[in-house]
């Protein structure tokens, strides 16, 4: 009773907040750039944020009560864990670079591979790959169902308690919350001149010309789209090393040769804070990453005073929220 | 009945209507929900996907520049998708029989697409990415070389009208004009890199743009809208023919409810007549009812009051007011709860269950009420099969009242604890009670109509029975005791009181006997008469204490044995009796068992009144009440000295020293004895130490014998915890103490072990709440080396003890030969100087003390000398220590005081007025010079006191005990002065020249042997003649053997001196003569002369 009547009183605050958030210059953003500005509420249920952060933390959803998910997705470090690949449960080694969490509920589908089509499906993988959490629902259930806190707080927002989907829910509902807004790119792109320097725009301007904007764009500037990695050039030549599994990407998914090297493009709201780069972590730098990017998937060597304007432009990029300052 | 069953076809229907009802509707609004559901669903879903399409042909238009509407799209599509397939929708729609498949195909295509939606956002990607490159480069190609950017300008121009146009133009006619331009142009180094730039990615975004081209038209040709209008039809159709299907349903529907409204009126009418005789009927009913004696009342099913009589209101006038027909029975029950009239049924006891009229009985069968004013009524209240509840009161008060009397006294009778006989007057039972059945074993239907006389014993005489009938008989009471027999033959004691019963009119009709079973009183008399006896004259003691361990009571045997009466220890401690002799652990164990177990038995050593300490056999119990909690201590105990002493001789004290619990003398000989052998037979060596402690004898006169036994105590559990197991600690004597280490390797054994033994001893005891500081000599002496015999090691160790005390505090020294011979010689000449008093060997010379002043002999100092038959003269100092061990010196000492006093005394007659210096033994003292003897002998040779002066040595002093002191000053008190001999050797302190009383000191002769030459003894003698000045002594020189000590000594104003320079000691007959003349070196002869005289 009492935690849906916090809830209420929360509930109308968090609306008081949000109307009092609302930027002041409430121009338009244009339509006609490839970036918008993103909302700066994230609407989701409060309650359940409060539990899916709790779960999010919680490392019993692992075998051995030892990883969270907070464990590779470090909101206070950009929502990555800046190894190339991750560790998992009792030291595995991961396959594949931890991507950021923040900003995800705008992706086309979860995962480098986008195997994963919603944040819900998404919990699943982490919790069943032996290299990272190594557990199973009913496991997970029955530790959960022996928190007194859990047991009450689930009962208090979902009829059915405890269950692999309210679980998921609560988890999926968190990571909705996850966004960065009031950037002061999204500043400029509401009108604020002053928002930007003029190195950053600049930058922002090469970042289109070159044609970085046709595939990072959108609200999470990327995570809309598939693409192949090394349009131009053969990226996993020039890498060197053994092609693995995970860099087949999409085709593992669909099956499709259409799809082979094909990767979710990511975000770069916080790339700026989130290297190594590429789902191999192969560019160490955000330097590094943009002139690769620009040799493989544009066919262009990038000058170094265009790439620092670039990196420059991407710092603007970076949002805000509460987890986000480490 | 007729009109019943109408009724019941009328409800039926009405039900089975209703219910029809409620489910048509139910059922149909549920579907049309469901159905309006579905197709909005199906039509938001065409909406979104028409969305889709318009947003692809934006984007690979390239007027769409960001894809976030395709994921906000597809997300929304998937999600009305996850709802088709949801369980909400009942029954799902692909289930439905007339539409098989439902959705799917139309869901089946739409995924399809959206497959086909990702890889166009791809190519559309890079193929905008190519064209808003181009035209750059085409700027910085133009910019290095015109004619070539004009080229590629039109080659882009191309490549526009391509995209946007694909139909009219073809990619193969593009690439031929790529190959053209390339082959064609010359370009030289600084562009060439541009240009190649440009071409490549003209060529690379042709290649694209076929590609997006054909995908687009792929995702166009998608059939998704052919199968959404098959799904759309179907849905529609299917919806139709179900509303098609309700409809009919509900003509249905409509004819049932036109057939229960007709029922219903044939139902109606035939009430109305049925009510019309029933009113009749009722109006008979009242009469009767009304005529009744008992109170009636009768409520309808839905409790209301239908009828009622007067008598009801007679009988509950508090409902005058609100009994009228309808009142319902609710209220009835609350205004009989607000008048309080009936009494709880709680108190109602054994009669049967009284209940009040609010509650009745589920069975129909009747109850009492009780009602506060006393009355009681029978009730019945029972359902009809209609369900009427018809209550009945009956007045009963009277009979309930009777009937309780009774059974009030029936109960006292039946549950008395005694037990109760009643007899007509001839003594035949009539009425016995439980209490009589449970008391002589006898069944009631046994004794019935027979007389008590069936439970006598025999005990009581004829008379005694004519007695109790003359008594009774005559309307008295008799009271007695019967000695009865109980059925199974047991006896058993009872009190009784007989009293006759009379009627009415005052004729004796029954007696009725009271009696109680008094046998456990009886039997409990007894017990408790035999125990006092017991308790008296048995030869133990006994003490009893209560639980805080406080005497309570002891018994006459308590007195005898430990001789205090009882009035002294009631109400004290038991500790009283205590001996000391146990440890506390002991006590505490016996606490343990007693807590424990309840009980301990053992020996213990107590001590009598008197003071005497006894063993004796004591058990103890403890006594506890029922809740487990100690009530009292019971002690009971004998005297077993006479037992202890038995087993002791035998055993313990014949071994054991009782103090210290060592071994004692006799069992270490014991020991000693078995260790020699086996250790002759094994090979071994063994090492006796023998242990004195010093100081003891300090301890025991200062502080007394309990302290001095404490602390031998002590010291024996020091020294215990020195030695092994195997080894033997045993307590020689006194403070003696001897250690016989078995299987000892080497003397260095023997010596660690002494070494620990007197550190052992060496920190203080805490004895008498001060620390006192103890010492110990150690003598040591091995097996085989020294001795082989056992007697003859106890010696050795005992000799070397005495060397270790010479050599100084805590010192251990072994046995060694040289000593042995000694001990030879020692013996001889102990047995010599036996005999040399008697034999007349000894005898008295005399050395001159000369006043430096005048040179005149003002005194002689008596010195003893033995001339032994065989080795001539002895000096003093070898045979005076072993007079003063024999004790030897006693005698001896008297003798010489004697002798010297009395020569003396006749030289002063002759006219010379010497004094006389006598050494005094430390020994003596403890040997029993009184002060009495010594005047005695001034007494029997006529010297003054004056001029006996009793040299004492520094080490009596020293040891400085109460009764040294006291010995000083009735010597004083005699007038005999006392001089320290020998000062400065010992511990010289101002501080017991100024505490005892001194006349004078005599100065060591070693400090003279240096005087005036060496400054050390030179200022120490200085020092002493200040000092005694400074105390007004006299100061003695011994040892003047040179004119230089005797100018020095002038020099200081030394008064009197001794030595060779003057005389050597001299005979008796030598000293007159001296004495005539003055001694003054300057004056007289060379000490040669006085030698030879």
């Amino acid at each position: 009773m009492n935690a849906r009547t916090d809830l209420g009183l929360r509930t109308s605050v968090i609306g008081l907040a949000t109307l009092l958030s609302v930027p002041l210059w409430s121009q338009e953003p244009p339509a006609t750039e490839p970036i918008q500005p993103i909302p700066s509420a994230h609407d989701q249920h409060l309650c359940k944020v409060e539990l899916g952060e709790r779960l999010f933390n919680d490392p019993r959803l692992s075998a051995d009560d030892t990883v969270s998910c907070a464990r590779c997705h470090r909101l206070g470090e950009g929502g990555a864990d800046g190894l190339p690949r991750s560790i998992g449960i009792r030291g595995a080694q991961g396959v594949i670079n931890s991507p950021t969490v923040f900003n995800t509920r705008f992706n086309v589908a979860q995962l480098w591979d986008g195997r994963a089509r919603t944040l819900e499906e998404q919990v699943d993988d982490p919790l069943h790959n032996p290299a990272e959490m190594d557990t199973n629902w009913p496991d997970v259930v029955t530790k959960l169902e022996l928190d007194p806190k859990y047991a009450a707080d689930f009962g208090a927002i979902y009829e059915e308690g405890i269950t692999p989907a309210t679980i998921r829910d609560a988890i999926a509902t968190f990571e909705r919350s996850l966004t960065t807004p009031n950037s002061r790119f999204d500043r400029w792109l509401w009108g604020d001149e002053e928002a930007l320097s003029e190195q950053e725009r600049e930058g922002y301007d090469l970042f289109k010309s070159y044609g970085c904007a046709a595939c990072h764009q959108g609200m999470s500037v990327g995570g809309n789209m598939f693409q192949r990695m090394g349009t131009f050039g053969d990226y996993f030549a020039d890498r060197g090393g053994e092609i693995e599994d995970v860099d087949l990407g999409r085709l593992n998914v669909t099956g499709e040769e259409e799809d082979r090297y094909h990767f979710k493009v990511p975000s770069l709201r916080l790339a700026v804070r989130t290297p190594p780069y590429f789902h191999d972590g192969n560019a160490t730098t955000l330097e590094n990453a943009i002139e690769m990017m620009g040799r493989y998937q544009l066919g262009r060597e990038i000058p170094d005073e265009h790439v620092t304007a670039i990196s420059a432009f991407l710092e603007s990029l970076v949002g805000e929220h509460a987890r986000l300052e480490p | 009945m007729k009109a019943g069953r109408i009724y019941f076809i009328a409800y039926a229907l009405l039900v089975v209507s209703v219910a029809f009802v409620i489910f048509l509707f139910r059922s149909q609004s549920l579907d049309i929900e469901q159905q309006n559901r579905r197709l909005e669903l199906l039509l938001q879903l065409k909406q979104a996907e028409d969305n889709l399409d318009l947003d692809v042909l934006r984007a690979t238009s390239f007027l769409l520049v960001q894809y976030d509407p395709f994921v906000t799209t597809v997300q929304k599509m998937r999600r009305i998708k996850a709802q088709f397939e949801s369980p909400d929708l009942d029954p799902p729609l692909g289930r439905e029989p007339d539409l098989p498949g439902g959705v799917a195909p139309y869901l089946a295509v739409l995924e399809q697409k959206f497959a086909l939606l990702e890889h166009l956002k791809s190519k559309a990607a890079l193929v905008r990415n190519g064209l808003h490159f181009l035209p750059l480069a085409e700027r910085e190609l133009t910019a290095l070389n015109h004619e070539l950017g004009d080229q590629i300008s039109r080659l882009l121009n191309e490549l526009y009208s391509y995209n946007l146009l694909p139909s009219e133009l073809d990619a193969p006619s593009i690439e031929r004009r790529i190959d053209e331009i390339e082959a064609f142009a010359e370009v030289s180094l600084p562009e060439r890199s541009v240009f190649d730039d440009a071409i490549f990615h003209t060529r690379a975004n042709l290649k694209l743009m076929s590609e997006m081209a054909e995908l687009r038209e792929r995702y166009m040709s998608v059939p998704s809208t052919p199968r959404f209008n098959e799904v759309y039809k179907a849905l529609t159709d299917f919806y139709a023919r179900e509303s098609d299907r309700w409809g009919r349903l509900n003509l249905i529907l409509l004819a049932a409810t036109l057939l229960l409204f007709v029922a219903l009126g044939l139902a109606l009418r035939d009430l109305y007549a049925t009510r019309i005789r029933a009113e009749r009927a009722w109006r008979q009913l009242r009469d009767a009812v009304e005529s009744l004696s008992e109170a009636f009342a009768l409520f309808a099913s839905d409790g209301r009051l239908v009828l009622h009589n007067r008598k009801y209101v007679e009988f509950y006038p508090w409902l005058a007011e609100s009994l009228h027909p309808g009142v319902m029975l609710e209220d009835i029950r609350h205004r009989n709860v607000e008048a309080g009239a009936f009494v709880s049924p709680i108190s109602a006891g054994e009669d049967g269950p009284v209940c009040r009229s609010d509650q009745p009985n589920e069975d129909g069968r009747s109850h009492m009420e009780q009602l506060t004013d006393g009355r009681w009524f029978l009730a019945s209240d029972t359902f009809t099969s209609a369900g009427e509840l018809v209550c009945v009161r009956v007045d009963v008060t009277e009979t309930k009242r009777r009937e309780l009397e009774l059974r009030k006294l029936d109960r006292a009778l039946e549950q008395s604890p005694s037990t109760i006989i009643i007899t007509d007057t001839d003594g035949n039972i009539e009425y016995v009670n439980p209490k009589f059945e449970a008391a002589t074993g006898y069944s009631a239907a046994e004794v019935l109509q027979r007389n008590p006389r069936l439970l006598k014993s025999g005990d009581k005489s004829p008379e005694e029975y004519k007695e109790l009938w003359n008594t009774i008989l005559s309307g008295e009471v008799w009271r007695g005791q019967f000695h009865n027999r109980h059925k199974d033959g047991s006896i058993y004691w009872e009190a009784a009181s007989i009293s006759p019963v009379r009627d009415a009119a005052g004729k004796i009709t029954h007696f009725i006997a009271v009696k109680e079973d008094i046998t456990a009183r009886k039997r409990t008399e007894n017990q408790l008469r035999m125990n006092a006896i017991v308790f008296d004259r048995t030869i133990e003691g006994i003490m009893v204490t209560d639980a805080n361990n406080h005497i309570k009571t002891v018994n006459p045997a308590f007195t005898r044995i430990t001789g205090y009466e009882a009035a002294e220890v009631i109400g004290r401690n038991p500790s009283i009796l205590s001996s000391g002799r146990h440890d506390q652990a002991f006590y505490d164990a016996m606490w343990d068992s007693l807590r424990s177990k309840g009980y301990w038995n053992g020996e213990i050593w107590n001590r009598r009144k008197d003071g005497s300490v006894y063993p004796q056999w004591l058990s103890l119990t403890a006594i506890s009440n029922t809740a487990e909690e100690v009530r009292e201590y019971v002690a009971v105990f004998t005297d077993i000295t006479r037992r202890k002493q038995d087993e002791e001789k035998i055993l313990h004290q014949a071994n054991f020293d009782p103090l210290t619990g060592l071994p004692n003398r006799s069992l270490l000989k014991d020991r000693l004895h078995h260790a020699l052998a086996s250790a002759r037979q094994e090979g071994w060596s063994a090492a006796l130490l023998f242990v004195d402690l010093e100081r003891f004898k300090w301890v025991n006169d200062t502080l007394g014998h309990a302290v001095g036994d404490e602390l031998l105590q002590q010291v024996a559990e020091r020294l215990g915890s020195c030695v092994r197991e195997v080894d033997t600690l045993a307590r020689f004597g006194g403070d003696e103490f001897v250690v016989l280490l078995e299987d000892v390797r080497t003397a260095d054994d023997a010596a660690e072990v002494a070494k620990k033994l007197i550190a052992a001893i060496e920190p203080p005891f805490d004895l008498a709440s001060r620390e006192i500081f103890m010492g110990a000599s150690i003598g040591v002496t091995l097996y085989p080396e020294d001795s082989t015999d056992a007697n003859t090691l106890l010696r050795n160790a005992d000799m070397a003890m005495y060397r270790a005390k010479q050599a100084g505090h805590n010192n251990y020294a072994f046995f060694t030969r040289e000593m042995n011979e000694q001990v030879h010689q020692r013996m001889a000449l102990e047995r010599d100087l036996r005999q040399a008093i008697e034999q007349e060997q000894l005898a008295v010379n005399y050395q001159p003390i000369v006043d430096i002043s005048t040179g005149e002999i003002v005194a002689v100092e008596a010195l003893l000398c033995w001339r032994h038959p065989k080795y001539g003269l002895v000096a003093p100092d070898r045979f005076i220590p072993l007079a003063e061990e024999t004790g030897l010196i006693s005698s001896i000492g008297r003798w010489v005081l004697l002798t010297a006093c009395s020569q003396v005394s006749a030289w002063r007659t002759e006219g010379l007025r010497l004094g006389i210096s006598v050494n005094l033994s430390s020994r003596q003292l403890p040997l029993g010079l009184s002060t009495a003897q010594v005047g005695e002998v001034l007494e029997r040779t006529g010297l003054p006191p004056g001029a006996l002066t009793l040299e004492i040595t520094e080490g009596l002093m020293l040891e400085g005990s109460e009764s040294t002191h006291r010995w000083m000053d009735e010597i004083k008190a005699l007038g005999v002065g006392l001089a320290v001999d020998d000062f400065g050797t010992g511990y010289s302190s101002l501080g017991y020249l100024k505490r005892f009383p001194m006349d004078s000191i005599k100065i060591d002769r070693s400090f003279m042997v240096g005087v005036p030459e060496d400054p050390g003894d030179a200022s120490l003698v200085e020092a002493i003649v200040a000092m005694a000045r400074s105390l007004e002594l006299e100061v003695v020189a011994e040892g003047v053997e040179r004119r230089e000590h005797l100018s020095f000594l002038k020099r200081l104003g030394c008064s009197r001196a001794q030595g060779n320079l003057f005389s050597q000691p001299v005979d008796a007959q030598s000293i007159p003569r001296l004495a005539r003349r003055v001694l003054l070196p300057s004056a007289a002869p060379a000490p040669e002369d006085l030698a030879s005289a």
